[in-house]
């Protein structure tokens, strides 16, 4: 009994951890070349609105996904342009990013009125239903939907991309030490681009999960509800390591599934205190790990070709 | 290229750098004003009939200024306390939080009967408001200043936490929360902690002079303080700052709860003056919004005061361009957002390119002749 719940807990922390991976990992390279993607929490809210807006109009999961990480390479394409061409400070960049995106999906939202209270099909399961019954994996992994598998596989590849390829190699090179990089006939320029367009696809990517991966369903006024700044502090965290940034994102999934449960089985702590602790783990979390983590050495900082 | 170095104003020291940095502000907003009527139009309304109903909602008369005052009364609290931290070299993105922290604050003496006068008790939900944003402040003032953690992410989490703690403040806590009400709020301000209306039939409270006279108080505290120097100092050169004997960790935490402070007043000036009572989402956007109204304003206090009121007038405006002409109730603050990202796009290679003409072309003599009176004063 007690043990179902317990299983029940995880499942819901890894599904509620999957659209955080999935940022993370974009992020994680943007961070690792230098620049902090700011704008993830507003792209996220573009590619949840995205997802469920073309899965209404063409029934097409697959489409959706596909219109998303056009958006999201679009957004994140913006977002480099500012912070690497016209080197502007990346803090403000993202901030004003996410104001434009709270804005824009609220209006693109109330204009779509027909996707209003519309729910879409979300991700499918690609086991088969027999599987879902074998005693706790089937509940916990095979039932999942597919976007939590793509999410749970994916660090490790990020992981070995990072460190094991040369184009890794460049990004890590890039990021903590772009003169050198330069010098050795690298473009920094292309390599910042490339990463920050990645964090955009995958931020969008991420909030289409959001949508279609558990709810089916867009809910105007910011329903990412800081999940980018969550990420951004799960990079920091981690060490910017895709494979350990994504565990942490899976124990903030285990924080809030947990909390969502104790709303229910207990009247004594009011459900808002609840509601407020993935915000205080996090914040707890960087107190602890921030001075451990080694941060790339250009982070934040932009990178001026001329400056020798 | 050329076009610069032909232009003449250009070259004279100062004016020049103020007729660059306003020029390319107002080529920003421009671009902003333009890329956002393309999209207005993208949604099937015209433009320039939106625009025109904006400018009408904005200045058409008496009773509309004065709704962009009242817009512009958070916008100037939480522009000044943005500002600070950016001469700081913190950004300071914490203002909900702040606000509903003040708000509380206030609320927590202000409905209470305790039998004051009103200025009294006014003044006495400001001490309220200050001293629990202040303590909110200090939680991301003291993480940045002694613990390194980036204070973007820690204000944005302090905020989704003042959101919930308001929500449970209006709706279960037995001193505040108005029972049987049609949705959570706190009990109604007491007349004696209400601010005044300043012009009979409209909202007009004392906010937005508050917020301009301390734009003016901070304009001189930076320019003509020890403290305002320490300040500028740890924004432009942290080294130096450190090297010169500032203690940089206090003053980022002292910055830091500053701008708290403004942001309670904030919240307590948008409660006691126009809402008359704490409710969960009295204010949506304002945080970003006071971080576009100080880069707007270069950091400027003095700035500040415009580009409150320039973006105040936006809200205003636009809420009436979304009554008549149907475009979103969201589109102000998405023209806010385009304006700011064109300035700031604007921004900043031009100026290193208008650095490198000025350098190789022509101050090589000005500036030797600027370094002269140094080297004999050291002499």
């Amino acid at each position: 009994m007690s043990f179902d719940i317990i299983v029940d807990w995880l499942q819901a922390a890894l599904r509620w951890a999957a659209p955080l991976i999935l940022v993370s990992i974009g992020e994680v390279y943007s961070e690792r070349s230098g620049v902090i993607n700011m704008g993830i929490e507003g792209i996220m809210l573009f590619g949840a609105l995205s997802g469920v807006a073309v899965a209404f109009y063409t029934q097409s999961l697959l489409l959706a996904l596909l219109i998303t990480i056009v958006v999201g390479a679009i957004l994140g394409l913006a977002v480099a342009y500012l912070t690497v061409s016209r080197r502007t400070n990346q803090v403000v960049t993202g901030l004003m990013i996410n104001m434009v995106a709270l804005g824009a999906t609220d209006m693109i939202f109330a204009l779509l009125s027909a996707t209003r209270k519309a729910r879409v099909a979300t991700f499918p399961t690609i086991f088969p239903e027999s599987m879902h019954n074998i005693p706790v994996i089937g509940k916990l992994l095979f039932a999942q939907p597919v976007s939590t598998w793509i999410a749970l596989i994916l660090p490790f590849i990020a992981g070995y991309i990072l460190y094991k390829t040369k184009w890794g190699l460049n990004v890590r090179a890039v990021g903590d030490n772009p003169k050198a990089a330069a010098t050795a006939g690298l473009s920094v320029i292309h390599i910042k681009y490339q990463t920050v367009i990645l964090s955009g696809i995958f931020a969008a990517v991420g909030g289409c999960a959001l949508t279609l991966g558990e709810v089916g369903y867009f809910s105007a006024g910011g329903m990412a509800a800081g999940r980018g700044f969550i990420v951004m502090a799960a990079c920091v965290v981690a060490g910017w390591d895709p494979v350990r940034t994504a565990l942490i994102c899976i124990a903030f999934g285990a924080a809030d599934t947990a909390q969502l449960r104790f709303q229910s089985i207990t009247t004594v702590v009011p459900y808002q205190f609840l509601q407020m602790l993935p915000y205080i783990i996090t914040i707890i979390a960087l107190t602890i790990m921030v001075k451990r983590s080694r941060v790339p050495k250009t982070w934040g900082a932009p990178y001026d070709p001329k400056d020798v | 290229m050329k076009l610069l170095k032909n232009a003449k104003i250009l070259d004279v020291p100062i004016i020049g750098d103020i007729v660059v940095s306003a020029g390319r502000t107002f080529l920003g907003i421009a671009l902003g004003l333009i890329a956002s009527g393309i999209l207005i139009a993208i949604t099937g309304v015209n433009p320039f009939v939106a625009y025109a109903a904006l400018i009408k909602g904005a200045f058409g008369n008496a009773q509309a200024m004065s709704n962009v005052l009242v817009r512009a009364s958070p916008l100037l609290l939480g522009g000044i306390a943005v500002s600070l931290g950016i001469k700081a070299g913190v950004w300071n993105t914490g203002i909900e939080g702040y606000m509903y922290l003040g708000a509380i604050g206030a609320a927590m003496v202000g409905v209470l009967d305790l039998g004051l006068p009103p200025v009294v008790h006014i003044l006495l939900c400001f001490v309220c408001a200050a001293v629990f944003a202040g303590i909110w402040g200090a939680i991301p003032g003291y993480l940045r200043a002694y613990k390194g953690v980036n204070e973007v992410t820690s204000t944005i989490m302090l905020n989704y936490i003042a959101i919930y703690l308001t929500s449970w403040v209006v709706s279960n806590f037995s001193l505040l929360a108005q029972t049987d009400a049609f949705y959570p709020m706190s009990k109604q301000f007491l007349p004696s902690a209400l601010l005044p209306i300043l012009m009979p039939g409209s909202s007009l409270h004392p906010g937005p002079f508050i917020g301009i006279i301390l734009c003016i108080v901070f304009y001189f505290v930076l320019n003509y303080t020890p403290f305002g120097f320490r300040t500028k100092m740890l924004g432009a050169n942290p080294f130096a700052a450190r090297y010169s004997g500032t203690n940089s960790n206090k003053q980022i935490m002292i910055i830091i709860i500053i701008g708290a402070v403004i942001g309670g007043f904030s919240g307590a000036v948008e409660v006691m003056g126009l809402k008359h009572r704490v409710f969960m989402d009295f204010v949506t956007g304002v945080g970003y919004e006071s971080v576009a109204v100080a880069l707007l304003a270069g950091g400027s206090p003095i700035g500040v005061v415009f580009s409150a009121l320039f973006f105040a007038a936006l809200k205003a405006g636009g809420a009436t361009m979304s009554i008549e002409t149907g475009v979103a109730s969201s589109m102000s603050s998405i023209i806010i957002a385009m304006c700011m990202l064109f300035v700031i796009g604007v921004g900043v290679v031009d100026s290193h390119r208008l650095k490198k003409v000025v350098d190789t072309s022509k101050y090589d003599e000005a500036d030797e002749i600027a370094e002269a009176p140094k080297g004999k004063v050291e002499k």
